[in-house]
């Protein structure tokens, strides 16, 4: 288990999260420029991310500030009498990656944690991953668990929408789990190939 | 206190060919007297497996299954059968397997057939389940073969509350016509196990069919995620013992 002092946990603060983390791998895999990752990024997450580059210049300077990152000047390779900031992972990266991936995420964003924490994760990571997505379908079954139950019995307009919001819950929920289960078993079945390898 | 039923670590194999398959890997459940516990999977998950073992109906492989304390694989054939006959009833949407002349309370009062009952008082209390599942008076005297999809199903619950069991097993409750009969079903088996204290083990493909029970747990490649931590890890005795004692108990 890594360190948990509140210092390195201090850059996971706010909505951004994901991206940053996601930012963190991009980087430990290969340095790139802004643009660059922006794009990176984009490819890895899909479409339903709405990834503005902006965005990303402006995650990339809060890692460096907090020592996740630094950048270095370097001429552009289509113009090299032009610069631009090419992004690097520091000593604390991969660290603070692994904490990342050990992090129990918020239950709003959860599930876009999951995903971000996904496109980037390694290999040793494997069993961090399956934690995590455990500690997910647990927080999906206990929000079920929540929801109050129907008798069936409504015939008012406010029961019908009542039953079918809780039909959408359900629905949600069962697919939220569907897809935890699912990516568990993908792990588990890759982790299975690499022991008989 | 001792759990109504309990899993500790254990796991079921099926042969497959020339290999064999890990259905359940080391479970641990623990359900007490009068608790609801729904388990979703999809096919193939292990549900039913879950369910055959909790319902006596099949041995585990590793692992223990204890009915208040005692361990099922170690009793004798007939103390396991007459056990599961008297506390726990097994249910299956899909079993349905009534004969198509007899009328619904027959079919109910023969389930009783073993408690050494007269037919009259056999019937009598057949009568009194089926009241309670809401098949009144009259289609008590129909034809099995008369009755609808959802009368059916109300049918087999009464067969199988009809001996008082302290766990009903149900496996799979069935697809009703409507969202609102389903709906009806549900809240009619949580509010007759409220009512008897009796616990409820059922698993489903659908997270609506496990609303309002008192705890969840998801069931895929063997594994099983719950909502109560206990479900999955279950402390040796002697933790057990010395939180028992830090608590004052």
């Amino acid at each position: 288990m890594v360190s948990t002092n509140p210092e390195k946990t201090r850059w996971m603060r706010g909505p951004s999260t994901p991206l940053r983390g996601a930012l963190l791998g991009l980087l430990l895999e290969r340095p790139g420029h802004g643009g660059d990752l922006a794009n990176r990024l984009a490819a890895r997450l899909g479409e339903t991310w709405r990834v503005d580059t902006n965005d990303v210049y402006r995650l990339l300077e809060q890692l460096e500030k907090t020592g996740l990152a630094v950048s270095r000047d370097e001429p552009k390779r289509n113009n090299r009498r032009r610069t631009h900031l090419v992004y690097y992972p520091t000593d604390e990266t991969s660290e603070a990656l692994t904490l990342w991936m050990e992090t129990l995420l918020p239950r709003e964003p959860v599930r876009l944690g999951l995903q971000a924490k996904l496109s980037v994760a390694r290999e040793q990571d494997a069993q961090r991953l399956l934690l995590a997505l455990k500690a997910y379908e647990r927080e999906c079954l206990l929000l079920a668990q929540l929801v109050s139950p129907t008798d069936g019995r409504g015939r008012s307009w406010t029961a019908l929408c009542l039953e079918s919001t809780r039909d959408a819950v359900y629905a949600q929920l069962q697919t939220e789990i569907d897809w935890a289960t699912r990516t568990r078993s993908r792990i588990n079945e890759f982790l299975e190939r690499d022991r008989n390898r | 206190m001792t759990p109504l039923l309990s899993f500790q670590n254990v796991s079921k194999r099926y042969p497959d060919g020339g290999r064999e398959i890990l259905v359940l890997d080391r479970i641990s459940l623990e359900i007490d007297a009068g608790v609801s516990v729904g388990v979703y999977g999809k096919r193939r998950s292990g549900k039913s497996t879950l369910l055959r073992l909790a319902a006596g109906l099949a041995l585990p492989d590793a692992g223990t299954i204890c009915f208040e304390g005692r361990d099922i694989a170690r009793m004798s054939g007939s103390d396991r059968s007459r056990l599961l006959r008297s506390e726990v009833a097994f249910m299956s949407a899909a079993d349905w397997n009534a004969n198509p002349g007899e009328t619904v309370v027959d079919h109910v009062a023969t389930s009783l057939g073993s408690e050494g009952l007269t037919i009259r008082e056999a019937r009598r209390r057949a009568m009194q389940v089926l009241d309670q599942v809401e098949i009144g008076a009259a289609g008590a005297q129909e034809l099995t073969k008369a009755l609808s999809l959802t009368e059916r199903v109300r049918a087999m619950l009464a067969r199988a509350l009809a001996r008082e069991p302290r766990l009903l097993v149900l496996d799979e409750p069935a697809l009703f016509p409507s969202l609102q009969e389903r709906d009806a079903f549900h809240a009619l088996l949580r509010s007759l196990a409220q009512e008897r204290n009796m616990a409820l083990l059922v698993a489903s493909e659908e997270m609506r069919a496990l609303q309002g029970f008192g705890m969840l747990a998801s069931l895929a490649d063997g594994e099983l995620v719950s909502t109560e931590a206990r479900a999955t890890v279950v402390p040796l005795p002697g933790r057990r013992r010395a939180a028992a004692e830090r608590s004052g108990q």
